[in-house]
């Protein structure tokens, strides 16, 4: 920890944590314990600095109007945002202790099985489905299974039809499943088999614009982590009626571990599996 | 091979309902699909807006009305404030709720009806406009629920609207807030909201 | 009753408190807190179903009227899990209104019992601990 990160800590009154944490918490749902008062205050110093402000109370009068996308950045300082293989892996659990069973028992025979993962970023999301359904999903053989990853970024889809990946990213790998499908670089990074890669399809999408959405269609599962946290409650409502349209009737959302469907949408239902809450697009819609 | 590709074949399909997609006929058909992605095809259209009025008054699904609120709110101008405004005083709760929501998103284009909002004569409406101060800008919204506050005779309603002024508050706003806890000092929760709201105000300042 | 007292017969209760307005939550949580309660608050009713559906609670206290999904939308979502803990929460409803139809609701949905605000700390902590099973 460098001394020159941690600006005086004392500059800030309870009750303005107490305001900060209260704004936090009705805007994206993460709320913090008493025990992390010290997590927060360095936290909430870092971005008071960072923004130049000269109290807390511009700096909460900054936050509150999202200038500069403070939000965002805000969340960053907040949250972990390493992108790895198998991260956050109760929804991949999930997906092959239920979800995938139910979705099957609605399947007609030679329907494929559609998964998304939106925003996808570098690919490590995609590839980390498909090799869980592979390594982990006994009837994998017997379902034809589409997994499509989306992002905004053209730079981060390029690294995932690219598929080359240094130490860090496969920290949650066995040395057996790196084995198996991927390829050591002469660079000492890794690419994930050839197979795979050919068998994922990458697009460009924005998941605020309806045109864009309408082009996804019919999916079974979505994986739509870490994202929605960060839009506005106008974004964040397009959004979740853009996912709504791309689902299939009985079909699932998986949100981020620090994430709140109660701070999205109405248009879900809450659904608990052994390992994990996901949320569900109403089968049959009688209203 | 288990995996396969999706291919392009996603993006060529035409989107279900589309093909009333932006024909106002779509708001009053039978299938609730077909009024919701009317509704959506719609988003932000001005010229919509009588048509998505007379749609959000005669429809019972809670999610097409959901998508109605929003083409409304996406479109965010007098005329669809105006649409939205008398559902904060709907008998259904969940359709109230819904208009504070889509009408919160808009906070410039409500800003005008505000004073007319905090002197309805029905307390619950007042109380769900204290929400809609929520996203205004600071000094705005410290105005605003200030002069509500300063002649509300209504308990529930001040706090509400003190509920607001902890998140949005400035410190202009603490003479009133005293003034309130005073003539509400025989409801307990009056009192406690306001020191808590004072306390979160003037942090540093105090 | 000390509260050193009220401490040790309410402890290790613990309450889900859901209400839109955050005074109203840190309101009713001071109360319980003080009378040994152990609180969690969620600010609608969906997030009311994500923490019981996750966290197991002795009671949830559940206003009325929220956004997203009101106080009678979660009452039936909540009878209606398969989990009979999750299903038979002891549940005290608190409104701003006190309409019989609000109250013939709140009973239909599940709702154990029914406040009218303004609650005071006192009736609160009494009707919690009732509710909550705690020996009196």
């Amino acid at each position: 920890m460098a001394e020159r990160d941690t600006p005086e800590p004392s500059a800030i009154a309870p009750d303005e944590v107490q305001r900060f944490c209260e704004f936090l918490y009705r805007r994206t749902g993460m709320s913090f314990s008493e025990s992390k008062r010290y997590f927060i205050d360095r936290r909430l110093n870092e971005r008071i600095a960072a923004t130049g402000s000269k109290s807390f109370q511009a700096y909460f009068s900054l936050l509150r109007a999202d200038a500069e996308h403070e939000i965002e950045h805000l969340i960053n300082s907040f949250t972990v945002n390493e992108t790895y293989f198998y991260r956050e892996d109760a929804q991949l659990r999930c997906l092959t202790s239920g979800m995938l069973d139910a979705i099957v028992s609605r399947k007609a025979p030679g329907e494929p099985i559609r998964i998304w993962s939106v925003p996808c970023s570098t690919g490590e999301e995609p590839y980390s489905i498909a090799l869980w359904l592979m390594e982990n999903w006994p009837q994998v053989d017997n379902f034809n299974i589409e997994i499509v990853g989306s992002d905004i970024d053209t730079k981060a889809l390029k690294a995932a039809v690219e598929g080359i990946y240094g130490d860090r990213a496969l920290m949650r790998l066995s040395p057996d499943i790196i084995a198996r499908y991927f390829t050591r670089l002469d660079d000492g990074r890794y690419q994930i088999d050839e197979g795979l890669r050919e068998s994922i399809e990458f697009s460009r999408i924005n998941l605020i614009d309806t045109a864009d959405m309408a082009r996804q269609r019919d999916f079974d599962v979505v994986f739509c982590r870490n994202v929605l946290i960060y839009f506005d409650d106008a974004s964040r409502r397009a959004a979740a009626e853009n996912l709504y349209d791309c689902l299939r009737p009985g079909g699932y959302i998986c949100l981020g571990h620090s994430e709140s469907m109660s701070r999205i949408s109405p248009l879900f239902r809450v659904c608990r599996f052994p390992d994990a809450i996901v949320y569900q697009k109403p089968e049959a819609d009688h209203g | 091979m288990p995996l396969i590709k999706a291919g392009g074949k996603a993006a060529d399909k035409p989107a279900k309902g589309d093909n009333s997609a932006g024909h106002l006929a779509g708001l009053t058909s039978a299938a609730a699909d077909t009024r919701w992605s009317t509704a959506r095809a719609l988003a932000g259209r001005a010229d919509a807006v009588p048509a998505l009025a007379g749609a959000l008054a005669s429809e019972d699904s809670p999610r097409v009305r959901e998508a109605i609120m929003t083409a409304l709110m996406r479109v965010g101008n007098e005329a669809s404030v105006k649409v939205m405004l008398p559902y904060l005083a709907a008998d259904d709760a969940g359709l109230r709720a819904a208009a504070v929501e889509a009408l919160q998103g808009i906070p410039e284009a409500v800003a005008p009806f505000m004073q007319a909002l905090f002197a309805d004569t029905d307390s619950d409406v007042r109380i769900l406009a204290t929400e809609l101060a929520r996203n205004m800008p600071e000094a705005e919204a410290t105005r605003l629920l200030c002069a509500l506050i300063e002649n509300e005779q209504h308990p529930n309603v001040c706090a509400a609207a003190i509920d607001v002024l902890t998140e949005v508050g400035t410190k202009e706003a603490i003479p009133v807030l005293e003034r309130c806890a005073t003539r509400f000092a025989a409801t307990p929760f009056v009192p406690f909201a306001v020191s808590v709201a004072i306390a979160r105000i003037s942090g540093t300042e105090a | 009753m000390a509260e050193a007292d009220a401490g040790r017969s309410h402890g290790g209760k613990r309450i889900l408190v859901v209400d839109d307005s955050s005074l109203v939550r840190l309101y009713y949580r001071a109360a319980l807190e003080k009378a040994g309660f152990s609180v969690e608050q969620a600010i609608n009713g969906i997030e009311g179903l994500e923490k019981t559906l996750t966290q197991a609670f002795d009671l949830v206290i559940v206003d009325v009227n929220m956004p997203r999904m009101d106080g009678i939308a979660f009452l039936r979502s909540l009878r209606s899990q398969a989990d009979i803990a999750v299903a038979g929460l002891p549940a005290l409803m608190i409104s701003t209104e006190s309409e019989r139809e609000d109250m013939a609701a709140a009973a239909a949905a599940g709702a154990n019992f029914y406040l009218v605000k303004p609650v005071s700390e006192a009736d609160l902590v009494r009707h919690a601990a009732l509710l909550a099973g705690v020996a009196q």
